[in-house]
């Protein structure tokens, strides 16, 4: 009867309910658009950033991160492939040799650093083949084919079909150089990278560097995000060689991961102020209906009704109308979101964000962005409806039927 | 003060004083009465002569500023917030004079409402309701919201809902005043019979000769005291 009660005591005032309603609904909805925008625009980059790139773990010599060496290698890659093989989460991976060196085209030179990759694998990881912006990937072992970011082919004023020599320490000492043919010009969306990497096949790059089969990185992609870091902690685990690391893209790309949270940090600004408004919303009208309906609570105090149980009535009367804007709220924002997640927002000329550029941004569809609302706004309309209700609870019967 | 056990209603030396800024306002300046079980008494006066103070502070709705109540020999000036509450539902009934419905409930709603706080089980309470509609009149009107009925009816459903959780006493603050005089002359009849029916005892303050007329003891209250007490009808417990 008390749920019956407050249902009637909602509708009781139509128009009130439902500007206070709108003004929970308008709170929430805006908050789960958001975080799912928000969310989906993250993680839209953390992926080029990673996926495009970096992939999402790397399995490297313990060492190898902060103090990077020619020296420090994974010394048996087809070992570690086993045991990703076995990993079913992993989605791919790929082997690199990474080393500064020079590298000079005509009367041009620059530093660089050599990238060597199976470009096979590497397509399938990181979709190293989309990345051609002009010319071709660069053909199999033997060939001395290389693919140079479009920074750099600036730089060189070279491009496909034209010589580029490479100079760099070997890991056995002596002076390395030779002669490559430059195949293709890429673009990675990252300008930093693209004015220094120059690509070659994997077993060139090792031949060059005299590794054997030695490799510096294995990049690996999983499908989702979230599930990175225990991929990665169950790599390390069954690692064969206990000098080896599986490090999360969380770790190696440390500052672009403390730069992303810092920018989610802004998401908390915004739950404040749809907080303030909600509650500001929800306080006003819960305050006018309180004050108007003293002589009622009086009544209701007066016939045995104890203080809490009015306090009860009060907040069950919030609550109802919290979860009813809540309900149509979750169908406009999930189905935004829905739409924005599988559609996307197209940028004409192109979203940069720390040097990565991107075309189309999408929203996310997760449980994240609808738990945070519905928790701030059904909280914070509960807790702004408290003082009220307590003051009703506290209605002396005497007084109001006296007074009223 | 001793208690009889047959004293329903004891007060002693009640005071009551409203303050209004630093102007203290006396409404019951010690007021001695002892109301026994069965009773059928007229509490009267003129305004501002303190029948509604007294009555609230019976009924634990307003405390006194001096003085002690004891109702069923419990001190009921001396209780607070739940035990109140619970005391005040158990064992008193109240009638008002502006009906005092609960707008969002319908007439069976509202006369259920008591019951349900007392934790009486569904079907026991809309058994009760059904025959106390019956009692009062109101067969077929259980389902009515409070505007829909007219002010005679609401003033029935206020007096089933006093008196369906079956408390000792019923306080009723001029419950004819807003009738006209048929219904307000059926429904004391419908109290009168309750009362020799069920035992149930009924204080009213009223202006209402048909009130007066039907009592069995007159209280009039004259500034806050008691000028005259009158009894017209033996009660058969006194």
């Amino acid at each position: 009867m008390v749920l019956r009660m407050a249902f009637r005591n909602v509708l009781r005032q139509k128009r009130r309910s439902v500007l206070t309603g709108l003004t929970i609904f308008g709170g929430f909805t805006l908050a789960v658009i958001f975080i799912g925008w928000a969310d989906g625009s993250y993680n839209n980059i953390i992926d080029e950033f990673t996926r495009n790139r970096l992939g999402h773990i790397q399995i490297q010599e313990k060492t190898y991160f902060d103090r990077p060496s020619l020296y420090k290698t994974v010394d048996d890659p087809k070992a570690v492939s086993g045991v990703l093989k076995g990993i079913p989460e992993v989605e791919s991976w790929s082997p690199r040799v990474v080393s500064a060196a020079l590298a000079a085209s005509g009367d041009k030179s620059a530093g660089i650093q050599i990238i060597g990759l199976d470009p096979e694998r590497e397509a399938e990881t990181t979709r190293f083949d989309r990345k051609i912006v002009r010319g071709r990937l660069m053909a199999g072992p033997g060939s001395k084919e290389a693919v140079i970011g479009r920074g750099l082919a600036d730089i060189l004023k070279a491009g496909p079909g034209d010589d580029l020599a490479l100079l760099t320490q070997a890991a056995d000492g002596s002076i390395a150089e030779d002669l490559f043919r430059i195949t293709g010009v890429l673009s990675t969306g990252d300008d930093m990278s693209d004015r220094t990497s120059v690509h070659l096949n994997l077993k060139d790059a090792q031949n060059l560097l005299v590794l054997g089969d030695r490799v510096h990185q294995i990049v690996v992609t999983v499908p989702a995000l979230g599930r990175v870091p225990a991929v990665a902690r169950a790599i390390d685990r069954d690692l064969p060689d206990p000098s080896l690391r599986a490090v999360p893209w969380q770790d190696f790309a440390r500052s672009f991961y403390e730069a992303m949270q810092a920018d989610k940090a802004g998401l908390w600004v915004m739950l404040v102020v749809i907080v303030v408004i909600v509650g500001v919303g929800v306080l006003n009208t819960v305050l006018m209906s309180v004050l108007e309906r003293r002589r009622e609570y009086g009544l209701l105090k007066a016939v045995g009704t104890k203080p809490r149980h009015v306090v009860r009535l009060v907040l069950l009367e919030v609550l109802i109308l919290s979860l009813t804007a809540v309900f149509v709220g979750s169908l406009v924002g999930l189905g935004v979101n829905a739409f924005l997640a599988e559609h996307g927002i197209k940028f004409a000329e192109g979203l940069t964000y720390g040097g990565m550029e991107f075309g189309t941004m999408r929203s996310e569809l997760n449980a994240r962005s609808f738990a945070i609302p519905l928790v701030t706004v059904l909280a914070s309309a509960l807790l702004v409806s408290l003082v009220p209700a307590l003051r009703a609870g506290k209605t002396d019967p005497a007084r109001t039927m006296r007074l009223h | 003060m001793t208690n009889h056990a047959s004293d329903l209603i004891v007060t002693e030396n009640l005071r009551k004083d409203y303050r209004e800024d630093d102007i203290v306002v006396p409404a019951v300046r010690g007021v001695d009465l002892v109301i026994k079980e069965r009773e059928f008494t007229a509490l009267v006066g003129p305004s501002g002569s303190g029948k509604t103070t007294l009555l609230n502070i019976i009924s634990g709705l307003d405390s006194p500023t001096e003085g002690r109540v004891w109702l069923k020999g419990k001190p009921i000036s001396e209780m607070k917030g739940a035990e109140l509450s619970d005391f005040r539902r158990d064992h008193i009934g109240f009638v008002f004079q502006a009906y005092n419905l609960i707008p969002v409930l319908s007439a069976e709603e509202n006369i259920e409402y008591i019951m349900m706080l007392q934790g009486v089980p569904k079907n026991e309470r809309r058994e009760r309701v059904r025959k106390i509609l019956g009692d009062v009149g109101l067969q077929g009107m259980g389902r009515r919201m409070p505007p829909k009925l007219s002010g005679g009816q609401q003033q029935r459903v206020a007096i089933a809902r006093a008196m369906v959780s079956r408390p000792g006493l019923i306080l009723a603050d001029e419950p004819t005043a807003n009738l006209d005089s048929e219904t307000g002359a059926a429904l004391l009849d419908i109290m009168r019979e309750l009362n020799e029916k069920t035992g149930m005892t009924f204080l009213f303050s009223t202006h209402d000769r048909m009130v007066m007329d039907r009592a069995d003891r007159i209280i009039t209250l004259k500034d806050g005291r008691v000028a005259r007490d009158e009894i017209r009808a033996e009660n058969p417990i006194r």
